[in-house]
């Protein structure tokens, strides 16, 4: 692919930003505001620097100065609303394209940006100098709803006294929401901090705390931070709030913050952190590259790890105390991925947004390491697994995930991800599923390379673009030294070529360059008479998400004689792969088998195949592909692997296989497995789940007590009554797992009524009724929600007559029982609650099923009561959860709105950014069925959320998108009136679209010219159509909205020509009038809706008449503050050459006309 | 007191010390003085006696035996010993007004009776103190001669088999409803709301603190738990289930890593000043001069 092989980097600015500083000098909780000003020192690079471009939203600017003279400035954002609002325009497809041409039009690493400064003319002269610029901005925020997020709880007392505190937090660069600066991660340089907060609180933020110092009424004091530190802007945050302080007892630098009465739980959690620093700093060897590093624990925290440059934010939910278990890893795993991400990500940033796999990468291939020597190699193994098996669920399901995208030149018609709905151009208009799958296939193809170079090799690498940054962040600003901390795909493989040696360049071809994961078949016989086994692997790589490959592949095979590895090439057309065997002759009785690890067992060989050899066949055991295997081979050699094979890799899969595989000996390996104490205790919890599916397909011939039961019994339970449990002791953290685990897996088995057995459902009710905890040093809070949530699984659809209401009396007696424990532990709850209110959890999960099953009337009142501010945010997510099912079993339009307004109106981020998540996941219909909430008040509904309401938050934004997509799919959604029209032309996305209802007989395979494109690309295009079933399909992702902003802000270098601006706002500071610039303002005579300039319909008769269509728009954003004017013009500026295309029409007005759906045809001449 | 006596005359050498003597082995033994009565009488030459007269004399030598006895071990006691010795009881005697250098001689007379032994009778079989649980051995550094370690159960708390407390549901049943009747109530049938009353679910302002933070039961719990013995009772459990089956890498793998020396709670008190920006004191404004 064309990486750009030119090392150096290139900055798109006509200058260089070396120092900023950023004061902020009140910070007002009870109004939620926040007022300050920023000074960017930049060198420009350009003779006659006239323009300065910086990021900056939602910030009120009151002043621009540049070195001391009053600068006028335009902000205009684009991204506050995408599509014009009048626009009846109502298909994503229309929406993404402008929606990625709207983020590209302020996209920093474009050298783009909201504010455009003009630099006072007598300055101009300066440039030819080359001197520096200090551009002075002032500020203000008031009640930001993104970048900084205010909790202020409402009780009694003073700020501090509440645990009021404020935070900023964002999805990559996100830094322009709380001061104006270059959002981009490739603008490195030094910065000065200052905040003032009240005496009672602690501002956090990057850097070292050089002083604190009072205010003269000695009410206030300032914290001023230094970083000397090059570092992009996206990387610089803030918490203030009245935290407690702990400084590390290990390490005197590292300092944590939680919110007043927590310090006993920082203790305990951070106990471990000077581990995971040693272990980096080892591994790298290379030091913390910071002089201190921060923790802070917030509480409605974005995400649960934010990491910054010298600090990371943190959910204060990760803190727990020594008796938890559960949550004691979790947040290991936490700190050590935001420790990983202090190297990789902020002291090392990314040259631009195709990099950002690298970063991602490294850092998640670090904490891999963490993990492999803290949780041991099972743990890591099995994580491995874990991802890799999502993400190829992930691009089955959705399509390829591409790490390293090229666009090449503006040329946006090569969308390399085409099957997406969302450009993946800017990581602002990605879905938070792709970007964490993203995460996932970076890191696991980090891990490819460390196979293919040795782990060894992989460390040296790091090592050395660590040491190279570092000695680049100790320079004095030079014009390419910086550059050094940034980190390209191409510095990174040209370190691995020079240190390794080796050329890893077909492995980034296949999995960097290229999106999709391998599909593979196997199957096998083994020919008696030549002693070879003949090994089938195919391939599907038609599929979507799929990708061809061709290289290496490892087979292990288990023989009578030992274990062997063969590495087979797979290639284009051989399928068929000869493995000759080594033993040679029928078991000998009384030998040991040699396994993989050298180890020697006795087997019991009689389930075997006597003519063959085998045992079990593992295809690429060492997951060095990223695919998924379908293997073919008999249930006892499945049997054999789990039993004998030493890797949890391979006892896991063989566990998922046995599955289809329910007979007796099935179940003796599992139970076998499940009391092994030997084995990894995951694996054994997995048998659990195998063992009850394997039993419910047994049902009618199952001998013996209930699956899993006696085991139970033996394990936990006491030895002179054995239905009663022993007192809890957890101290054995595997056997607390397995107790847990037991009695849900065994709650899903059924017997032939497909009931749950009585029994089962009666020993799990005395686990409850016996369970006693007053002995034990941890706390049983999961185990009781897992105890609930087995009375959960126990639950079958009741058997209703006539559809009853659901009434007290008619409960059924078994409903009663369980009803009886989950009131009491509910209301046990408010009393004594328990850590993160899991007993809630449960039982909120519980009540839900309950209604499902029509056991209890379903009513989502409830839910609605747990889901409101103010409940832990667990229980919040479960209520919602369960309104999210509501809506969908019931087709609610009620609960649909009560949660859309949550989503727009609720104080935390991650809540709204969740219900989203759910309603995607769950949809209350979807694009393929009927619904009568599919209404077009919905579809308005949803638009506007999308397109202007969450301008604030670029991952609620990206969730919207992604539940429009999920009920209304691509297309113009289908409950939207039809069109009265046959055909309306769609020039804009090159699409005709036919009323069906009119001429359904023309969908048949026609090959048809687009004189329009033509016209208007000097591109042809042609396109088949083939059946009726075909999907309204996008030609070509249109990007002509973007090449319209692109076009209309380049025109302010041009300050000769006034008044072509689309969206246009100077201000002024104080009582200084409007100079000449004033004039730019004139309206220009002939404006038409935005981002429908190029819309063209070429041969339609019924538009010929609105040859010119003239909107004339003035639009006022709903900015509280008058000061503010936002004048929305447009003026169509034509090339010459355009003058052909005179019938421009607003496709609006087409659409207002004749709303259309349907088949799409790409002819105009079809309407003749 | 009688036996130590009686042992001190060297007659029932057999007899153990017991602290309580059954009825019967008491009975024995009187029966045993009478007879050597009855030999001491044929020996002066009575050829019959009363009853009574036999019984008189025999309660007499049992007074003057206990006398010995008593003497003896008032003389031992006297020395700050607990066994009373031959010297103790020679002095004994002489104290009583016996001449004891007769004895000899009157004990090699050659007239004399040998007295059959008396029957055998099974000691008694004091029943053992029912023993729980195996009795510690010495540590190291308590000499053997040390007595034993009593049984562990009465200075350990017992292992016993939980119990169970079936009020302790009812308890909390009981509360939960009334909790639920003197407050507002959520249900989950619209026909009958008293069926299974909820505590209504009610916001918090900080709802992170109650999530959190251990409640004043747990905390509770944890006191006890840390200082009692559970950990020890476990250990020996553990050390079987923990192996896991990790590959050898593994332990390659953790060796990379240096065991963390330092103990924290020491560093920090040894360099006493930690300085950390956080803690240096707020400094006080400057004061700016105008011109």
């Amino acid at each position: 692919m064309n990486r750009k092989k030119d090392k150096g980097f290139e900055s798109p600015r006509p200058f260089k930003l070396t120092h900023q500083v950023v004061c902020i000098n009140n910070i007002n909780f009870q109004r939620k505001s926040v007022i300050g000003y920023v000074e960017l020192t930049i060198f420009p690079t350009v003779v006659n620097l006239n323009r300065i471009k910086l990021n900056s939203k939602q910030c009120r600017i009151y002043r621009v100065r540049v070195n001391e003279l009053e600068a006028p400035f335009i902000y205009n954002d684009p991204t506050l609303e995408v599509c014009h609002h009048e626009s009846k325009q109502r298909n994503l497809n229309y929406f993404s394209s402008a929606y990625t041409a709207a983020v590209s039009a302020v996209d920093p690493d474009a050298g783009h940006g909201e504010l455009v400064i003009k630099v006072p003319s007598e300055l101009w002269k300066q440039g030819d100098d080359l001197k520096v610029l200090k551009v002075y901005i002032e500020f203000s925020l008031d009640q930001p709803k993104g970048g900084l997020h205010f909790v202020v709880p409402d009780v009694e007392g003073s700020m501090a006294e509440r645990g009021a505190h404020v935070f900023s937090f964002g999805y990559q660069n996100s830094t322009r929401f709380w001061f104006p600066c270059v959002d981009s991660y490739s603008e490195l340089c030094t910065w000065k901090l200052e905040f003032t907060v009240d005496a009672s609180m602690v501002a956090v933020s990057c850097g070292d705390l050089v002083e604190t110092i009072y205010t003269h009424d000695m009410r206030k004091k300032t914290f001023h931070y230094v970083l000397p530190i090059p570092t992009a802007a996206p990387n610089i945050s803030l918490a203030v709030g009245p935290f407690e302080i702990l400084v590390d007892p290990y390490m005197h630098e590292v300092t944590h913050f939680c919110l007043p009465q927590l310090l006993p739980l920082l203790k305990h959690s951070m106990s471990y952190l000077h581990e995971i620093f040693e272990f980096y700093e080892e591994i790298l060897t290379c030091r913390y590259p910071y002089s201190c590093f921060k923790t802070v624990f917030v509480d409605e925290a974005y995400v649960q790890v934010s990491s910054y440059a010298s600090m990371s934010i943190f959910s204060t939910n990760l803190l727990h105390s020594a008796m938890i278990i559960d949550q004691t890893p979790q947040t290991r795993r936490c700190l050590a991925q935001a420790l990983a991400q202090q190297f990789f990500g902020c002291f090392i940033s990314r040259m631009s947004w195709a990099d950002e796999w690298v970063l991602k990468g490294i850092s998640g291939y670090i904490y891999g390491l963490y993990l492999k020597k803290t949780f041991g190699v099972n743990e890591y193994r099995h994580w491995i697994k874990g991802e890799l098996d999502k993400i190829v669920d992930y691009e089955l399901k959705m399509g390829g995930v591409l790490l390293h995208p090229t666009f090449s030149g503006g040329k946006e018609k090569d969308n390399p991800t085409p099957h997406l709905h969302f450009s993946i151009k800017h990581p602002h208009t990605l879905s938070w599923e792709y970007y964490k799958m993203f995460q996932c296939k970076a890191h696991l193809v980090m891990r490819l390379i460390e196979n293919r170079i040795s782990m060894e090799f992989m460390l040296q690498v790091f090592n050395k673009l660590l040491s190279l940054a570092s000695t680049a962040s100790s320079q004095k600003y030079q014009s390419h030294m910086w550059s050094q901390m940034l980190l390209s795909t191409h510095a990174f493989l040209k370190s691995i070529s020079n240190v390794s040696g080796k050329d890893i360049g077909p492995l980034i071809k296949q999995w960097v360059d290229q999106s999709g994961v391998v599909k593979f078949f196997g199957s096998f016989a083994f020919n008696r008479k030549r002693n070879v086994l003949e090994l089938e692997i195919r391939q599907d790589y038609t599929s979507s998400g799929t990708q061809k490959y061709v290289g290496p592949i490892k087979v292990t095979v288990q023989e009578l004689d030992g274990s062997f590895n063969h590495t087979l090439q797979i290639e284009e057309n051989s399928l068929k792969h000869d493995i000759p065997c080594h033993s040679k002759s029928r078991r000998n009785k009384k030998k040991k088998i040699p396994l993989m690890n050298g180890e020697e067992v006795d087997m019991d060989l009689s389930a075997m195949d006597a003519d063959s050899p085998l045992l079990w066949i593992r295809i690429d055991p060492d997951m060095s592909i990223l695919r998924k295997v379908e293997f073919e081979q008999a249930d006892f050699m499945w049997q054999y692997q789990l039993r004998y094979e030493r890797d949890v890799v391979a006892q896991e899969e063989a566990i998922s296989a046995l599955e289809k595989f329910p007979t007796p000996a099935s179940r003796l390996a599992l139970t076998d497995i499940l009391e092994q104490e030997q084995c990894f205790y995951k694996v054994r919890m997995q048998a659990c789940f195998c063992l009850a599916r394997i039993a419910n397909a047994m049902v009618s011939t199952w001998q013996g007590p209930p699956a899993m039961k006696s085991l139970f019994t033996r394990m936990f339970c006491c030895k002179s009554c054995p239905n009663i449990v022993k007192t809890n002791n957890f101290i054995n953290f595997q056997s607390y797992f397995l107790q847990k685990t037991m009695p849900v897996a065994m709650a899903l088995l059924r017997d032939v009524q497909n009931l749950c057995p009585k029994d089962v459902l009666n020993f799990i009710l005395d686990l409850i009724k016996y369970n006693d905890n007053r002995k034990n040093k941890f706390s049983d809070n999961y185990y009781r929600a897992e105890l609930i949530e087995a009375l959960t699984n126990s639950l079958t659809p009741a058997i209703s007559i006539n559809n009853e209401v659901r009434t007290v009396d008619n409960l059924n007696a078994d409903v009663r029982l369980i009803l009886e424990e989950i009131t009491r532990f509910l209301n046990m709850e408010k009393l004594l609650p328990s850590f993160r209110n899991t007993i809630t959890v449960s039982c909120l999960r519980a009540i839900r099923q309950l209604q499902k099953n029509g056991h209890i009337p379903s009513d989502p009142s409830l839910f609605k009561s747990y889901a409101q501010y103010g409940h832990f945010v667990d229980v919040r997510i479960a209520a919602l959860e369960a309104l999210v099912d509501y809506t969908r079993v019931e087709r609610s339009a009620t609960e649909l709105q009560w949660l859309l307004v949550m989503v727009q109106n609720d104080p935390a981020h991650y809540v709204r950014h969740k219900i989203l998540g759910m309603l995607c996941k769950n949809p209350p219909f979807t694009k393929t069925t009927d619904s009568a909430l599919c209404n077009e008040a919905l579809v308005d509904q949803l638009w506007k959320l999308m397109n202007s309401g969450t301008s604030h938050d670029w991952r609620l934004r990206c969730d919207a998108v992604n539940l429009y997509y999920t009920l209304f799919g691509l297309t113009r959604p289908s409950c939207l009136p039809l069109p009265e029209l046959g055909l309306v032309l769609n020039l804009k996305e090159k699409k005709a679209v036919l009323n069906p209802t009119i001429k359904p007989e023309l969908g048949v395979s026609t090959v048809m010219d687009t004189p329009a494109s033509i016209g208007i690309h000097g591109v042809g295009m042609s396109y088949t159509f083939n059946t009726m079933e075909d999907e309204d399909i996008d030609m070509e992702t249109v990007h002509d909205s973007q090449a319209f902003i692109h076009h209309h802000l380049n025109l302010l270098e041009r300050p000769s020509t006034p008044g072509k601006y689309s969206l246009q706002l100077w201000l002024f500071s104080g009582k200084e009038p409007p100079s000449v610039e004033q004039t730019m303002l004139t309206m220009p005579s002939t404006p038409a809706p935005s981002f429908s300039k190029e819309t063209t319909s070429l041969s339609s008769k019924h538009s010929s008449e609105h040859s010119h269509h003239h909107h004339h728009h003035h639009h006022e954003h709903k900015k509280k503050k008058k000061k503010h004017k936002h004048k929305h013009k447009h003026k169509h500026k034509h090339e010459s050459k355009d003058k052909e295309k005179e019938r421009e029409r607003d496709n609006s007005h087409v659409y207002s006309n004749s709303p259309a759906s349907g088949r799409s045809l790409r002819s105009p001449s079809l309407s003749d | 007191n009688i036996t130590r006596a009686v042992m001190s005359c060297g007659q029932f050498r057999n007899s153990k010390a017991a602290s309580s003597p059954a009825e019967n082995y008491h009975l024995a033994r009187r029966r045993t003085l009478q007879v050597a009565v009855s030999a001491l009488l044929t020996e002066c030459g009575f050829e019959s006696a009363e009853k009574a007269a036999v019984e008189t004399l025999t309660e007499m030598m049992q007074s003057y035996i206990t006398e010995i006895g008593r003497c003896a071990k008032a003389y031992c006691e006297h020395t700050a010993r607990s066994i009373p010795t031959l010297p103790d009881t020679v002095v004994a005697l002489i104290e009583m007004g016996f001449n004891v250098d007769t004895l000899p001689v009157y004990a090699k007379r050659s007239q004399r009776m040998v007295i059959t032994a008396p029957p055998v009778t099974n000691s008694p079989v004091t029943p053992k103190a029912l023993s729980a649980g195996q009795k510690r051995t010495h540590p190291a550094h308590i000499p053997s001669h040390f007595p034993e370690f009593p049984d562990p159960h009465t200075y350990i708390k017992t292992p016993i088999e939980p119990v169970h407390n079936p009020f302790l549901r009812d308890v909390e049943r009981a509360l939960t409803r009334f909790m639920a009747k003197t407050g507002e109530t959520q249900s989950l049938f619209k026909d009958d709301i008293t069926a299974f009353p909820l505590i209504a679910a009610r916001p918090s302002t900080i709802p992170y603190l109650s999530a959190l933070l251990p409640s004043e039961l747990e905390l509770q719990t944890l006191e006890e738990t840390d200082s009692s013995e559970q950990d020890d009772q476990t250990d020996s459990e553990n050390t079987t289930g923990n192996i896991i089956n990790d590959d050898p890498g593994a332990d390659k793998e953790n060796s990379m890593l240096p065991p963390s020396g330092g103990v924290p709670s020491t560093k920090a008190s040894e360099d006493n000043v930690i300085d950390n920006p956080y803690l240096r004191p707020v400094k006080k404004p400057k004061v700016r001069r105008k011109k």
